[in-house]
C-alpha cells in the first residue's frame, strides 16, 4: 500500500456539513486531551468494540516497487483490537510500570482535520495530522508526527472510533518506545 | 585513574574485564576510544547476522542492513547464491540504495551515475569514454567492497569482513546444536514474517546484548507490569531445578527448560496449542532436552550483537551507533509450515510484547538508556559493575555441550560474553584468540 492511496480523496466523496464537522473536531480534541491527562480508561471508552487501531511500519521502498511502503501482513507498531488496547492500558495503570514514573509530560496536537461522508450515513471518514511531543525525566524529548485516517461512527448521538490508520512519518522510530496512543 | 594512558603501547582492553571475579569496568559502556576499538577488533572481524534467507528468496532480491556501522547490501544472485557488499559507491562513497528491501537488476549511485550489478561489480558509468584515457583505470578495481565471507546456517545468513576469520561453523561451534532448537524443530525450516521494526535506543549496544545473553534476573522486577498485563500475574520463574546458563565462544543461551514459559507471555493460546501438538515430533527431531527449550523461559545472544527470545521468537540486531546509541532492528521468526493462524498469532503477540509499544520492551529501553547515561559522570564511570551472580556455578554436563552453569538467576553467560569481548579486543589475529572451552574460574 502507498500513503497517497490511503489519504487522497475517493471518487465522489463529499465533505460533511459544518455542524457535523464541528462535532467531530470536538471529538478529536477531547480524545487528545484524555491522552495528555493519561486518562486511558476514558480514552478506551471512545473506541467502538470492533475498533481496528493500526499503525504499520513505514518502509523505505523504491517508488517503482509495487509492494508499497506498508501492508496488512507486515509488522506494525499497533494492529490492535479492543482487547489489545485494553492490555496496553492495563500496564499503564500499574505501579510497577517503572518507565511511567515519574509521569511523562504528553502533548497531543491535532490539526488538518477534514471530515467526509461515507456510504454509511452514521459513519464518517476523518482525516487529521497529529504531533505528539513527550517530555520525560529531565531532558528526554521525543516528537512523533503523522497522519491519521479514521472511521468514526455515530451511535445514538455519541461518537466512537471504529478504525484508525496511523501513517507515521518515521521509518526508524526515533524513540525507544511508544508509551501513549496517537 | 586511567588504565590505558600509555600512548606508546596499545591499550590493555582486557584489563577492563575481570571475568573470574565478575567485575566489568563501566568505561566499556561509555568511552569513545573503547567504541572505536570495538569497530576494528569486533565488528570488522566477527561473523555478524545480516539477513534471513526468506527475506531474499528470488534472484535480484536484496535487503540493506548494517555490519557494525558499515552499510551493506545483501543480494540473492542469479545462481541463488548470496553476496554482501558495501552500500557505498567506490567513486565518492555516496550511499547507493536507500531502499531497505526490493528486487533490482543492479544499483546506480545518484551522484555520478556509476552503476553496479547485483553482485556488486562496477558495470559502467556516464561519460565512460573519459575513463578510457585515464592511466591505469580498470573498472574491475572499483567493484563495491565485498564481505570476506558469507555463509548461511539453516536460513540465518552471517557475514564477516575478515578474510582470516574462522569458518561460520567454527565460529558457532557447539552453539549450532542449540540454534537447531529454533531453526530445525520442524522439517520445513523457518522464515521471517514480513517487515522489520526499527527503533532507536540511546544505550550502549552491549547492555542490550548482555541483557539477552542470560539476564533472566531482571524479568521479575523490570517486567512485573508487562507480565501482569499479559498474564494477570507477576513473573513466576517456576521450578528452576533444571535451569542452566550455556555458553560457547561468548554466545549465550540461558534457559529454564520448562517447555512453554516464554511463549505463554505472548497471550496467544494458539501458539501453545501448536507446540503441544508437535511435542512428539519435536522430541523426535531434537531429543527431549532441546525440545524443552523451544518455548521455555529463556533468552539468547550470539556474540556480538544478535539476540533472540525462544518461544517469543523475536529476533533482533542491536546495531551500534556510537558508544551510547543503538538502532534496534527486529523480526519475528516462524516455522514455514506453521498454519497461517499461528503465524498471525506470533505477529500479534510480538507486537503486544517485544515491540516499541509492547508491554515488555517499553521498560527495557528505559533501563539500558539510563545504565548508559549515568556514566557521563567522571567519578561514576570510574566505578565498576557487578556481574558476580552464580560465580562458581559451572558444572559438567553429559547432556549439554558448551560451558554449562547451573541456575537461571546467574550471570555466568555475561562473564563468558565479556571474556570473549576482552579476548577479541586484545587479540591481534584470530590465532591469538584463546580457546576457552575448558572450565575456568568464570
Amino acid at each position: 500500500m502507498l500513503v497517497a492511496d490511503s489519504i487522497l480523496p475517493k471518487l465522489g466523496r463529499q465533505y460533511v456539513d459544518l455542524n457535523r464537522e464541528q462535532e467531530l473536531k470536538r471529538f478529536l480534541y477531547h480524545e487528545s486531551r484524555l491522552l495528555d491527562a493519561e486518562e486511558y480508561e476514558a480514552w478506551l471508552g471512545l473506541m467502538a468494540e470492533d475498533i481496528h487501531y493500526w499503525m504499520p511500519v513505514q518502509e523505505n521502498r523504491d517508488r517503482k516497487d509495487k509492494a508499497g511502503t506498508f501492508s496488512a501482513t507486515r509488522m506494525a507498531f499497533f494492529d490492535d483490537n479492543y482487547q489489545q488496547l485494553k492490555t496496553r492500558i492495563d500496564r499503564f495503570g500499574m505501579h510497577t510500570a517503572w518507565s511511567e514514573n515519574p509521569r511523562t509530560r504528553h502533548v497531543h496536537s491535532v490539526s488538518n482535520i477534514e471530515v467526509f461522508e461515507t456510504a454509511n450515513p452514521e459513519e464518517f471518514e476523518v482525516q487529521s495530522v497529529f504531533i505528539n511531543c513527550r517530555n520525560a525525566r529531565e531532558r528526554d524529548q521525543d516528537i512523533i508526527m503523522g497522519r491519521r485516517v479514521d472511521l468514526i461512527r455515530c451511535v445514538k448521538g455519541d461518537y466512537y472510533l471504529a478504525k484508525r490508520l496511523i501513517i507515521l512519518s518515521h521509518n526508524v522510530l526515533l524513540s525507544k518506545n511508544i508509551n501513549t496512543f496517537f | 585513574m586511567s588504565r590505558f594512558n600509555n600512548a606508546k603501547s596499545p591499550p590493555d582492553w582486557a584489563s577492563l574485564v575481570s571475568a573470574d571475579k565478575g567485575v566489568v569496568d563501566r568505561r566499556l559502556f561509555w568511552d569513545k576510544e573503547v567504541y572505536e576499538a570495538e569497530m576494528q577488533q569486533i565488528f570488522s572481524r566477527c561473523w555478524l547476522f545480516v539477513a534471513h534467507e526468506s527475506q531474499i528468496p528470488n534472484p535480484n532480491d536484496y535487503v540493506t542492513t548494517y555490519m557494525g556501522e558499515d552499510l551493506v547490501i545483501v543480494a540473492r544472485q542469479k545462481d541463488h547464491s548470496i553476496k554482501a557488499f558495501l552500500n557505498s559507491c567506490s567513486h565518492r562513497g555516496n550511499q547507493i540504495t536507500f531502499s531497505e528491501k526490493g528486487n533490482a537488476r543492479g544499483f546506480t549511485c545518484n551522484y555520478h551515475g556509476w552503476s553496479f550489478g547485483t553482485d556488486g561489480a562496477l558495470k559502467g558509468m556516464p561519460q565512460s569514454e573519459a575513463y578510457e584515457n585515464c592511466p591505469g583505470f580498470k573498472k574491475c578495481d572499483h567493484d563495491l567492497k565485498q564481505v570476506a565471507n558469507i555463509e548461511s546456517y539453516k536460513g540465518l545468513i552471517f557475514a564477516t569482513f575478515d578474510p582470516d576469520a574462522p569458518s561460520l561453523k567454527e565460529y558457532l561451534g557447539e552453539f549450532a546444536w542449540y540454534l537447531d532448537i529454533m531453526l530445525d524443530n520442524d522439517e520445513g525450516g523457518t522464515e521471517f514474517l514480513p517487515g522489520c521494526t526499527k527503533s532507536v535506543i540511546k544505550a550502549n549496544w552491549k547492555f542490550c546484548a548482555d541483557n539477552f545473553v542470560g539476564d533472566a534476573y531482571h524479568a521479575e522486577w523490570t517486567h512485573d507490569s508487562g507480565a501482569n498485563a499479559m498474564l494477570g500475574q507477576s513473573v513466576n520463574y517456576g521450578n528452576l531445578k533444571d535451569a542452566v546458563h550455556i555458553s560457547v565462544n561468548g554466545h549465550g543461551w540461558a534457559t529454564n527448560m520448562d517447555k512453554f514459559g516464554n511463549l505463554r507471555t505472548l497471550g496467544e493460546p494458539l501458539i501453545e496449542d501448536y507446540y503441544r501438538g508437535r511435542w512428539h515430533d519435536v522430541v523426535d527431531r531434537l531429543g527431549a532436552a532441546r525440545a524443552r527449550m523451544v518455548g521455555a523461559v529463556s533468552s539468547v545472544t550470539m556474540f556480538p550483537n544478535f539476540s533472540f527470545l525462544p518461544g517469543q521468537n523475536t529476533f533482533r540486531v542491536w546495531q551500534p551507533r556510537g558508544p551510547n546509541e543503538i538502532e534496534l532492528h527486529t523480526w519475528v521468526l516462524v516455522n514455514k509450515n506453521m498454519p497461517q493462524e499461528v503465524k498471525d498469532a506470533y505477529r500479534r503477540g510480538v507486537m503486544m510484547t517485544f515491540s516499541p509499544a509492547g508491554v515488555f520492551e517499553m521498560d527495557d529501553g528505559e533501563n539500558w538508556e539510563f545504565s548508559t547515561r549515568s556514566n557521563r559522570g567522571y567519578i561514576t564511570r570510574n566505578q565498576s559493575l557487578s556481574y558476580s551472580l552464580g560465580l562458581g556455578s559451572e558444572i559438567q554436563s553429559d547432556e549439554l555441550p558448551g560451558r554449562i552453569s547451573k541456575g537461571l538467576i546467574n550471570e555466568a553467560n555475561h562473564r563468558h560474553y565479556y571474556q570473549r569481548w576482552a579476548d577479541l579486543m586484545t587479540a591481534e589475529s584470530w590465532s591469538n584468540v584463546p580457546d576457552r572451552k575448558e572450565s575456568g574460574e568464570c
